[in-house]
């Protein structure tokens, strides 16, 4: 890591702002008369050797640290949690670890985990099946969810009906006042109001700092039944298996961090403008071809929102006249770009081949609607991984399916982008299949590489084509540099850094499932990227990248598996780092969510229900990382299958044929491999 | 009943039938209130036979219905045809569709290829690739010269080391942070509203608020020459929408007017119904403009549009992209430009990408306002929040701005320092207002017109030329329209209708100008346009964006800029005549 750190002040030391620091709340008193760099550095290394003597090591080892670079990736943390204790686990590693490991991540951020049985390659194995039987519940959980639905909105109207006469006040905005109409129809309304209001507790819970392994909440309390919240002061760290941060590379520190740091410095945090007029740099160039480089297409283009992309590029692909066809589950942003293209669209069954065949059949047979002129063409378009549902796209299938019926595939990767693959190049790697076989590639940088906005790959002539004619273009602001270079930082350290033969994995050649050869895009040469990143060796060789990638799709096996082994019925495919759990009952989100979070060592999660999900099928989502460790896996497990007992949650499996929690803990690798 | 015949040996399987059907009635009975329903049936059956057979179609309709799927399905409608599989292969086979995209044409390429790409970081004065010296930059929007702020980029790395680069999440799902509130609170006291709440980017942030709050049956009264953005929006709403000319308000009225007395007509038509049944709906009607218009700089009255937006009884959606952090004597835009409290506008968009030089977009407005969006605007709930870092940058300049007055004192000192050589120049006019910091350059109308002279674009002189096509556009596509846009009064400022020939040829002059300014060291950029998704095309333009401010342009330069400009206009005009 780079001496210049250490040789400048701290930038956290300077305290010359015009206006009072927003960090000032945060920040521990010890720290505030701190001045210089050194006073600071000298207080750093106090408050590490307190740090170590609260760890339970019972040896001497230096339990964080054994060069200075590594003391200072953990100052943050051990600085911030001095008041804290290690009572929730969530602070430092269970068993220290010993002189020959070298962490060179914050634990809170991206957890140490060095035992090498902990880690899966993310793959298709030829002739498995990809058809998911989903469990279905008993009929009195169906018949009791209903009728809590029935409840809700029973008594939700006849508190409209009595409120709006006791008080107008509290009414205002959904009467007509000043012959202004609502502002919102109370019948528009009724779902937030009466039905999700409840729910409040578990949405937009305000958090502080990074949202890696461990995120820390601010604590707040409601006085009027959801409807406003107040901050209480207090903070709870708490483990995060919500967050989209399948690579873990939502970091403070470490080498993505460094070079992000370095970029603003140089480039400022903004680049001014529209793609198309005065806002390109040659970042953005740079970026679009490693993009390219890294799905293994012709060009790329970027976008400074993942929405926007799908809602400000789809409609330069498709017009009238042309057919989109649809998963049902698709994304709001694909609806939404699908809706201004002005082409005809239809749906097919989630994940269901039959179903879009018939589909596909029906609608070139007919043509146009009334007309039955040809279509110009026919888009499908589907998404690598389901956000909702953790469904795998069934790619094999497709790809068949469109050498008969001649369709164009868009593929949105938003959430398979670096969570699937042997190489985290998505469900294409996951499945080996040749990316180019596949006409559109879509993905965003939020989820995978701890960054933000999307990016669009394609052929040469039809990236042209999308940057000339896409919205986004000339109307909305460019990537700016930082996340630029988060996203050159993170793609880099996956694919690796050198010349094709100098890497210990060399440029393979992989067939796909027809015999067609096809050279996998190997490490990146350092020419493609800027020459003031310096990403350290273990990131540099593509090392880490590959161990993240291996951890993610263990964890994320683990939870899914183990979730199925204790009797929950789950969603998706194993290999998927979204695990949804089945709820059923909406008053049982409340309480799963509340019980995971009231828990010794705190569990956020996220619940979803109508309209996000059918109306019963209300579930939790795990979103695992390649940040957790096993022992994170086996504390969130041991959490679902207390609460599970509590909430009836078993629905999946007979008992007989359960596993106890504790044979699952144990016998995980064996699980995972099965 | 007897059975007697020679099939007697069908005699058990008669015998087996009975049986059952006696087990069944008698399992019907042991029901309870089985017997109530057998004493109607038989009640009905005798008193009326026919009715019996009326209920039992009714009975075998309504199971029908209920077992037939809730889809439309498209094998019903009467355009279908029926196909056997062979001829389905067939008309498979047969199909060949259009390739994903047709080749770039040889135009396209010039103008992606004449994208100008900065070296390093941009700012006032940028290198661009390909030039060795750095270059003035009116291209990019810097307005008050944040970029590259010392404070606000040592803020930014401060708060990359606490919360890491992205969000990891929309704000639903712990992706709310700190700074995010932080950041709402900042707007919303500066600009004196309620609340505000920040969107991941600006663009999306108009084409987010408008559907959240008008869905089809809804009005709304929009700028003819609205940004890319608000179309989007209007489009995504499916609301009505009815137009008015390009920034005219006396247009707006006319509109107004026209709606107030359809209202009237159609409620004394339903005038007894309305009284039977109570007070009859109000329509959702809303206004939405822009404050400095994205197309040609132009800016909106804003006291005669709020005066008119009470007088009718209309929500206002004021779209600040361009003017929030550009005028006013702190950047607070168009309210404190005017002295007009920002209440009174029900919401305010604005651009934290243009003004305060970070990312992302904001929506200010009443409590009610904000929180209907956090759970219905579609950029908010299905994006991940805008990084941290961003959203700190624009707290903090929102900060400077609020603490700095000799920024925007500078901004307006280049402004007009600007126009004053600007406006002189001949063989181009300037659409935008003098105290616009974002400033268009047309091409005279009348100076080339290689097919006819009829379409020449002499606005001020020639309002009836104006009167011909832009409205028809508009017309046909919102039917209801009609009234309004025949009638409507023809600003001055109104733009005539080019063919797409002429727009091509005014498009490659202003490149020209464009290059031969890049050559002396001025970085400028066309407005880039998406040729043929615009409703109204706009005219060919030159978009210049002045900046001020420490880390903008000094005021030496900017005339020193526009002293380019004006020589590569000479040059590049002189040689086409």
């Amino acid at each position: 890591m780079s001496p210049a750190a250490i040789t400048e002040p701290s930038p956290m030391a300077f305290r010359s702002s015009p206006s009072r620091s927003i960090f000032k709340k945060k920040s521990s008193p010890s720290l505030a008369p701190m001045t210089s760099a050194a006073s600071y550095l000298s207080a750093l290394s106090e408050a590490d050797a307190r740090a170590r003597g609260l760890s339970k090591s019972p040896t001497s080892t230096p339990a964080l640290s054994l060069s200075s670079s590594i003391t200072e990736s953990s100052e943050d943390t051990v600085l911030n949690e001095l008041d804290d204790d290690n009572r929730d686990g969530l602070l430092f590693p269970s068993c220290a670890p010993t002189s020959e490991q070298v962490f060179t991540t914050v634990h809170t951020e991206f957890g140490h985990c060095s035992n090498e049985d902990y880690r899966y390659v993310s793959q298709h194995i030829p002739g498995a099946t990809l058809e998911v039987v989903e469990k279905d519940p008993p009929y009195y959980i169906l018949l009791t969810t209903y009728i809590s639905y029935l409840i809700l909105i029973c008594v939700g109207h006849v508190r409209d009906f009595i409120g709006k006469r006791i008080y107008p006040g509290a009414y205002k905005h959904l009467m007509p006042h000043n012959g202004l109409a609502p502002l919102t129809s109370d019948f528009d309304s009724f779902y937030t109001r009466r039905l999700k209001q409840r729910l409040a507790e578990c949405f937009a819970q305000p958090v502080t700092g990074v949202a890696g392994r461990t995120i820390v909440c601010l604590d707040r309390f409601s006085p009027d039944f959801g409807q406003s919240y107040i901050l209480t002061g207090g903070r709870t760290r708490a483990l995060n298996i919500s967050s989209y941060n399948y690579l873990g590379f939502a970091q403070g520190r470490g080498g993505c961090a460094d070079a992000v740091e370095e970029s603003i410095r140089q480039y400022g945090v903004s680049t001014l403008g529209a793609r198309m007029e005065g806002g390109s740099c040659d970042l953005h160039v740079m970026t679009e071809a490693l993009v390219a480089r890294f799905v293994g297409m012709e060009d790329a283009l970027i976008s400074s929102m993942g929405f926007a992309t799908n809602s400000t590029f789809i409609p330069a692909l498709v017009d009238k006249g042309c057919l989109v066809i649809s998963d049902e589950l698709n994304h709001a942003s694909i609806r939404f770009g699908v809706r201004l293209s002005g082409a005809s669209v239809r749906m097919f069954k989630h994940n269901d081949m039959k179903s879009l065949e018939s589909l596909l059949r029906e609608s070139i047979s007919q043509g146009q609607p009334k007309t039955h002129r040809p279509w110009k063409k026919i888009l499908l378009i589907v998404e690598g991984l389901y956000s909702m549902e953790g469904t795998l796209l069934n790619l094999p299938a497709i790809l068949s399916l469109k050498k008969k019926y001649k369709f164009y595939v868009f593929i949105d990767e938003a959430h398979s982008i670096g969570a699937l693959g042997p190489h985290g190049r998505g469900v294409h790697d996951y499945f080996n299949v040749n990316p180019r076989d596949i006409d559109i590639l879509m993905g965003t940088f939020t989820k995978s590489f701890g960054a933000a906005g999307g990016y669009i790959a394609g052929n040469k002539n039809l990236i042209d084509r999308l940057r000339l004619h896409g919205h986004s273009g000339p109307y909305a602001e460019a990537m700016t540099p930082p996340v630029l270079t988060q996203v050159i930082a993170s793609m880099a350290s996956i694919m690796g850094i050198g010349l094709p033969s100098s890497l210990s994995h060399p440029t393979r050649t992989l067939y796909s499932a027809d015999g067609e050869a096809f050279q996998h895009p190997g490490p990146v040469a350092p020419a493609m990227l800027p020459s003031w990143i310096n990403l350290p060796p273990a990131l540099a060789s593509g090392q880490e990248g590959e161990t993240r990638l291996r951890r993610l799709a263990f964890n994320s096996r683990y939870l899914a598996l183990g979730l199925i082994k204790l009797g929950f019925i789950t969603y998706g495919d194993p290999s998927s780092p979204i695990v949804p759990l089945l709820l059923f009952h909406p008053g049982k989100m409340n309480l799963f969510h509340t019980l995971m979070k009231n828990r010794q060592t705190p569990i956020v999660v996220v619940v979803v229900a109508y309209p996000a999900t059918d109306l019963v099928t209300s579930r939790v989502r795990f979103c695992v990382s390649a940040s957790h460790t096993k022992e994170d896996i086996d504390v969130v497990l041991r959490a679902c299958d207390e609460i599970g007992d509590v909430l009836d949650l078993k629905l999946g499996i007979r008992p007989s044929e359960r596993w106890t929690v504790d044979e699952i803990i144990d016998r995980a690798v064996e699980l995972v491999k099965s | 009943m007897s059975f007697v015949g020679p099939s007697s040996s069908f005699d058990p399987l008669f015998a087996f039938l009975s049986f059952s059907l006696l087990k069944v009635e008698a399992a019907f009975y042991s029901l309870p209130g089985s017997s109530v329903i057998a004493r109607y049936v038989k009640s009905s059956h005798q008193n009326d036979p026919g009715r019996t057979v009326l209920e039992l179609i009714l009975v075998v309709f309504a199971i029908r219905t209920l077992l037939q799927s809730r889809t439309r399905n498209e094998k019903q409608q009467k355009h279908f045809i029926e196909f056997d599989e062979k001829e389905i292969d067939e008309l498979v086979a047969e199909w060949t569709p259009e390739p994903l995209t047709p080749q770039l044409t040889a135009t396209e390429k010039s103008d992606l290829a004449a994208v100008p790409i900065i070296a390093g970081a941009n700012g006032a004065k940028p290198r661009v690739t390909k030039m060795a010296k750095p270059v003035l930059n009116l291209a990019s929007y810097n307005f008050t010269g944040l970029a590259g702020n010392e404070h606000i980029t040592s803020r930014a790395v401060e708060t990359l080391r606490r919360y890491g680069l992205g969000s990891c999440g929309p704000s639903g799902f712990y992706g709310t942070i700190d700074v995010h509130t932080k950041f709402e609170e900042t707007v919303a006291s500066f600009l004196g509203t309620e609340a505000a709440i920040l969107y991941a980017q600006s663009m999306a942030t108009i084409e987010s608020v408008i559907p959240a709050f008008c869905k089809r049956g809804d009005l709304i009264i929009a700028d003819k020459h609205s940004s890319f953005a608000i179309r989007k929006g209007l489009e995504i709403s499916r609301a009505t929408v009815r137009w008015y000319e390009h920034n005219d308000l006396a247009s707006l009225e006319e509109v107004l007017m026209t709606i107030e007395k359809e209202e009237k007509r159609r409620l004394r038509r339903r005038g007894c119904l309305s009284r039977l049944f109570g007070r009859s709906r109000i329509q959702v009607k809303y206004i939405v403009t822009e404050g400095i218009f994205e197309r040609d700089g132009a800016m909106v009255d804003l006291p005669k549009l709020i005066e008119l937006k009470q007088k009718y009884k209309y929500r206002l959606i004021l779209d600040e992209n361009m003017s929030f952090g550009s005028v006013g004597r702190t950047g607070r835009g168009l309210t404190e430009l005017y002295n007009v409290p920002a209440t009174k506008i029900d919401m305010i968009v604005g651009s934290a990408a243009i003004g305060l030089g970070a990312g992302g977009g904001f929506c200010a407005g009443t409590q009610a306002v904000i929180d209907h969006q956090r759970s219905n605007g579609m950029a908010f709930v299905f994006s991940a929040s805008l990084p941290a870092l961003l959203a700190v940058s624009a707290t903090e300049a929102i900060q400077i701005l609020s603490s700095t007055p000799s920024i925007l004192e500078s901004l307006h000192e280049n402004t007009r320092a600007a126009r004053a050589i600007l406006d002189k120049v001949d063989g181009i006019t300037i659409p935008s207002h003098p105290a616009s910091p974002l400033i268009h350059i047309y091409l005279k109308g009348n100076t080339f017109s290689p097919s006819s002279p009829d379409a020449t674009p002499t606005r001020f002189l020639h309002p009836s030329s104006a009167q011909n096509s832009p409205n028809l556009s508009i017309v046909t596509k919102t039917s209801s329209s009609h009234g309004s846009s025949k009638q409507s009064h023809q600003s001055p400022l109104s733009l005539p209708q080019l063919s797409p020939a002429q727009i091509a040829l005014e498009e490659s002059i202003l490149q020209e100008i464009v290059d031969e300014a890049l050559s002396q060291g001025v970085l400028l950029t066309r407005a880039k346009r998406l040729r043929g998704q615009e409703v109204n095309e706009p005219k060919p333009s030159i978009k210049l964006s002045i900046s001020g401010g420490s880390g903008g342009l000094t005021k030496k330069e900017v005339e020193k800029a526009c002293a380019v400009i004006k020589s590569a206009v000479a040059k590049v005009l002189a040689k086409r005549r």
